[in-house]
């Protein structure tokens, strides 16, 4: 067997196991889906604003209700 | 420690874990492959022995800083007491992996124990996944 021809499958030995590496962080990552910190604050963040809106939409209503009870 | 721990893993410790661990495992299964092609029991004809041999040992190496890094980060943030099964395993995992590498370093690759250290420490590796990683993702 030539030098070449070893190195070649070194190369491709290392490529398979750099492979496996990459599609088992893939397949756990995927299992895992949004759990980073990051995406559950910004889910938590999202939440926030929808809940602030609601409530000043809210309160917007009820202004508008005592502006109409006083006029 | 911990602190450090955290910030490294942005808080994902227990997932960054799980990341490595399985990676590990997997590797595992795949040094055991070029074992069987390094001593001659499977003869591929795309790998050879030699080849075989280079690759087991350059991603043992990659296998051996992983583990100390994984059992690092679980030792010093979860620590040994809430361990249990995990903790006997990797422990005796930490063990396996020194005594693999002092066979290499003393007996050279042609020792005999090389191949019974070699599946002592998957089984381990399984274990020790199973035990905690596994669990985890519910497998275990």
């Amino acid at each position: 067997m030539g030098r070449s021809s070893q190195l070649w499958q070194i190369a491709g030995s290392l490529l398979v196991a750099l492979a496996i590496a990459a599609v088992a962080t893939w397949a756990v990552t995927e299992h895992f889906g949004p759990t980073s910190v990051a995406r559950l604050e910004a889910q938590e963040k999202r939440f926030d604003q929808r809940q602030d809106a609601r409530e000043d939409r809210a309160k917007a209503r009820e202004e508008a209700a005592e502006e109409r009870a006083e006029g | 420690m911990e602190g450090l721990i955290e910030d490294l893993t942005r808080g994902n410790v227990t997932e960054v874990k799980v990341v490595l661990a399985t990676v590990l495992l997997a590797l595992a299964v795949y040094q055991l492959a070029l074992a069987a092609v390094s001593y001659g029991k499977v003869r591929p004809r795309f790998l050879g022995s030699g080849p075989a041999t280079w690759a087991h040992r350059a991603a043992g190496d990659t296998i051996v800083v992983l583990a100390v890094l994984v059992a690092t980060a679980c030792i010093a943030y979860y620590g040994f007491e809430e361990g249990g099964a995990h903790a006997v395993f990797g422990s005796l995992l930490l063990g396996a992996l020194a005594l693999k590498v002092l066979a290499v370093r003393i007996g050279g690759s042609s020792s005999p124990l090389l191949p019974w250290i070699g599946v002592a420490l998957f089984g381990l590796f399984a274990a020790t996944w199973l035990s905690s990683a596994g669990d985890f993702l519910g497998v275990g």
